[in-house]
């Protein structure tokens, strides 16, 4: 499928196929992951045992659910949108999978159960914010409180133990062998493949590009024949589904629904993509740069608490991370 | 002879790969309307920036009122006295009309509070020198255009600005609009104010203008009272050549065969019961004055907006929902007047703007885009419509009008359109490329689509096309045969007068044996 660069020799006047544009955002990629192997290198000086296959293993297993989330909502901030439900997204679906497993559905129908609620919350996104022409950053902000307010309503606030063998997904792994290679875990391996897909989705089909269209311009998009509230509740879909598939990751690492956790995460997600290059202003964003963003946050933050620095500091040093990649691409940019 | 206020003299001005200005001189008089004109790219806009201080020259002498003067920046050219009105408004919609004048310097009160009395009298002075009545306290936006870009005049004249750089200022008027323009040049001619007027509009120009200076590829060519100097020696020295003919040698032959049927749209308070036919290989003119309603119904036929009643019909068959996605379908095409806001997304790659109406013809049926298939279908248009550009994956927004145009029109191509619906596609492209994108029209009509045409430019409707629809205020007032009628027959039609100045001429497109007549 890999058919972008390959195609010249199959055009008269081939010189017009070489690719600026792609050579630019080549280049920031580089960067971007550039700073990725220059935080990996410190780490690896300054704290003991942070270059170790347990460690980065861990470090993969921390950052999946970062990464997953913010995968979706690199897709709706392409649309120039913004989805700030997600976290109360992971607490619900996580909270109904287990309620569902509870109930005597079979495991991994549960699970689905969870990424079938994300998708509803998803279309109530996208149905707000296309029908009732909420902006984005309101619709998904109602939602937020409304969304929370049923995972604690349903369970009284609260948690609520699993059966054993929902916590599969979460805490299994493959590729073990014996001592010496502790596997690689499931969430770490959904994480690869939905990477992998959505890049696809976003860089090679149809609704992949008519996102960045509606980012770029969204009435050019309409008048160019592309049903623009389809593409932005397709979007929206994808961002909370991605969202219910990490509530019920994280249901199932802790084999208990937490409706009161994952406060806050949406923050992490819309972080990573920012730190990845996504424009908040629309049509510009990619899932690889979405990727490199949260390894960024969790590198930074497995690597200083392994240092020993305290949580409090971690948060002033992401936060400047977040000021300091954003200064750095306008300032690149002018 | 008034006195000279400001003389720029050898100034050079480069940028990476390019020689913006070589070597230009001019001056400017007092109380002066003083043109300046040229194609896309001839230093118009470099010598306005450089007067005003965005930008400082590489060589030469700038005088002003008799001394030189190096600007840094805006703030320093605006504070001499030299003010600039760009074609985009400088103003903020939501506040005060007083407010926006006095932006950045309010009047205070002594315990440091926006003084709004003093603020809105002044305004009220301001304004009264252009003998505008405008309330100051009324939020900008409420204003039409036009009463705002008064403002920003007014604002500029604060400053006891006593030259005034006017970019284009009427792209976006009406022409009652123009008229109240004109009026308050003429009050700031009287008072001294000498004033650069930059207009691709060269026919407004006798209302107003003294003098014409006249670029061409970086250096300035002529200067002459405009009285002295024709319309054609204007075109010719703006091009450098003789433009032998301003519109291409028509060989498209309308058929019988009728492609569109429009009957009786209705848009409540917009459109008024519009009836009309197209025919296959025919170029039909939509006339009027602004705000008569021809963008409102070209956008109605393409689904843009919503009607109350009507229907179209194509091809012999009704089309059930009018939406662009559905008239695309079908294979009508609307090119939007505002390029940049509604044709293009322009921080996408030429070839995905290209294949952007009609993916599916680079993807495979699940959606997925062969971007070999993409880049092929674009290096076809890109050869065929000419479109200068370095790179297929060029992004749009770094490429010229006119070339972006032509994206446009590769765009709707591409979608194998049967009915492309033009609005105003000359609008803000240079003389040159004027004539190409001419050419392009005939062509595709000679290759039988049905081509609608809407211009503000009667020139334009009288030398392209084969019939012309007159719209007055939201009514169709006359359907005319383009060689039967004459630009004031149109113009009577077009304010509503009917058709004082001769009978009209209804009329079916031009038979075949018609055309061979001389």
């Amino acid at each position: 499928m890999s058919d972008t660069h390959a195609p010249r020799k199959d055009l008269p006047g081939h010189d017009l196929a070489a690719a600026p544009g792609r050579s630019r955002m080549a280049l920031d990629r580089f960067l971007t992951f550039g700073a990725v192997v220059v935080l990996f290198a410190v780490f690896s000086i300054t704290a003991k045992n942070f270059f170790t296959m347990r460690n980065i293993l861990s470090l993969a297993l921390q950052t999946s659910t970062t990464t997953l989330m913010g995968i979706g909502v690199t897709f709706t901030i392409i649309t120039a949108g913004i989805d700030l439900s997600i976290g109360s997204v992971v607490a619900l679906t996580g909270t109904v999978a287990v309620m569902a497993a509870i109930a005597g559905v079979p495991i991994w129908i549960s699970w689905l159960v969870g990424l079938a609620v994300g998708m509803v919350c998803g279309l109530a996104n996208g149905l707000l914010i296309t029908r009732l022409k909420l902006p984005p950053f309101i619709a998904t902000l109602g939602m937020t409180f409304v969304v929370r307010g049923v995972a604690l309503t349903i369970t009284n606030a609260n948690a609520r133990p699993a059966p054993d063998a929902f916590g599969a997904l979460g805490n299994n792994t493959i590729f073990r062998t014996g001592n010496q290679f502790p596997g690689i875990s499931y969430p770490v391996i959904i994480m690869i493949l939905v990477a992998v897909l959505f890049h696809f989705v976003l860089r090679r089909t149809r609704v992949g590009r008519y996102t960045y269209a509606v980012g770029s311009n969204e009435e050019a998009a309409r008048l160019s024949g592309i049903k623009v509230s389809r593409i932005k509740i397709i979007n929206y879909i994808i961002c909370a589904t991605l969202a219910g598939l990490v509530g019920v990751i994280l249901a199932s690492r802790m084999v208990t629904s937490q409706p009161n956790s994952a406060i806050g995460y949406e923050l992490n997600a819309i972080a990573s993509a920012v730190i990845g290059g996504t424009s908040l202003m629309g049509g510009v964003g990619t899932v690889g740069g979405t990727v490199i963003g949260s390894f960024i946050i969790g590198i930074l933050t497995v690597g200083l608490t392994m240092q020993g620095t305290n949580y409090f500091m971690q948060q002033i040093v992401i936060g400047l991370v977040v000021l300091g990649a954003v200064a750095f691409d306008q300032l690149r940019n002018k | 002879m008034q006195e000279v206020i400001l003389e720029v003299e050898g100034v050079s001005k480069s940028f990476p790969g390019v020689k913006a200005l070589d070597q230009v001189s001019f001056d400017l008089r007092k109380g002066e309307v003083h043109a300046l004109v040229g194609e896309n790219g001839a230093g118009k806009s470099t010598l306005m920036k450089i007067l005003s201080g965005v930008h400082q020259p590489d060589e030469g002498v700038i005088r002003f009122k008799g001394r030189e003067v190096r600007f840094h920046d805006s703030t320093q050219a605006r504070d001499a006295g030299i003010g600039i009105i760009y074609q985009e408004l400088n103003l903020i919609p939501h506040l005060s009309v007083a407010a926006n004048i006095f932006i950045g310097r309010e009047p205070l009160t002594r315990l440091s509070t926006l003084n709004e009395k003093k603020m809105n009298e002044e305004a009220v002075a301001v304004l009264g020198r252009l003998n505008l009545r405008i309330d100051p306290t009324i939020t900008l936006n409420r204003l039409p255009i036009a009463k705002q870009q008064m403002v920003e005049i007014a604002k500029s004249l604060s400053f006891d600005s006593e030259v005034l750089i006017m970019d284009e200022p009427t792209s976006a008027l009406t022409e009652s609009e123009i008229d109240e323009l004109f009026t308050v040049i003429h009050t700031l001619r009287d008072r001294g104010v000498a004033i650069i007027y930059i207009s691709h509009r060269l026919e407004e120009l006798k209302h107003i203008v003294d003098r014409i200076s006249i670029f061409r590829d970086g250096r300035s060519v002529s200067t002459d009272a405009y009285a002295s100097i024709t319309m054609d020696t204007i075109v010719n020295r703006m091009v450098g050549r003789t433009l032998e003919q301003k519109f291409p040698t028509r060989h498209n032959v309308p058929t019988e065969e009728k492609i569109l049927e429009v009957r009786n749209i209705v848009r409540r308070g917009v459109l008024h019961d519009i009836s009309f036919d197209l025919y296959r290989g025919e170029i039909l003119g939509f006339a009027g004055l602004m705000g008569a309603g021809r963008s409102e119904l070209a956008r109605a036929i393409f689904g843009a907006d919503p009607i109350d009643s009507g229907a179209v019909v194509m091809n012999g068959k009704k089309l059930a929902v009018l939406s662009p996605s559905e008239s695309i379908r079908a294979g009508i095409a609307y090119l939007s007047e505002n390029r940049k806001q509604e044709g293009l997304a322009v921080r996408m790659q030429l070839a995905e703007n290209v294949t952007l109406a009609n993916t599916g013809g680079v993807s495979s049926r699940l959606g997925v885009i062969s971007r070999r298939r993409e880049l092929k279908a674009c290096q076809r248009y890109v050869e065929e419509l000419a479109i200068r550009t370095p790179s297929l994956v060029q992004v749009v927004n770094n490429l010229s009008g006119g070339n972006q145009q032509k994206v446009v029109v590769a765009k709707w191509l591409f979608c194998d359109s049967k009915i492309l619906i033009f609005d105003e596609p000359t609008r803000g492209i240079d003389v040159g490329t004027k004539f190409a994108i001419y050419e392009l029209i005939e062509r595709l009509a000679r290759e039988g689509v049905g081509i609608i045409m809407i211009s503000s430019e009667l020139p334009e409707i009288l030398g392209m096309t084969d019939r012309v629809i007159v719209l007055h205020e939201g009514s169709l007032e006359a359907t005319l045969v383009t060689k039967n009628t004459t630009q004031e027959e149109i113009l009577n039609f077009a304010a509503g007068l009917g058709g004082a100045a001769g009978k009209p001429s209804h009329g079916l497109p031009r038979a075949a044996e018609e055309r061979t007549q001389p």
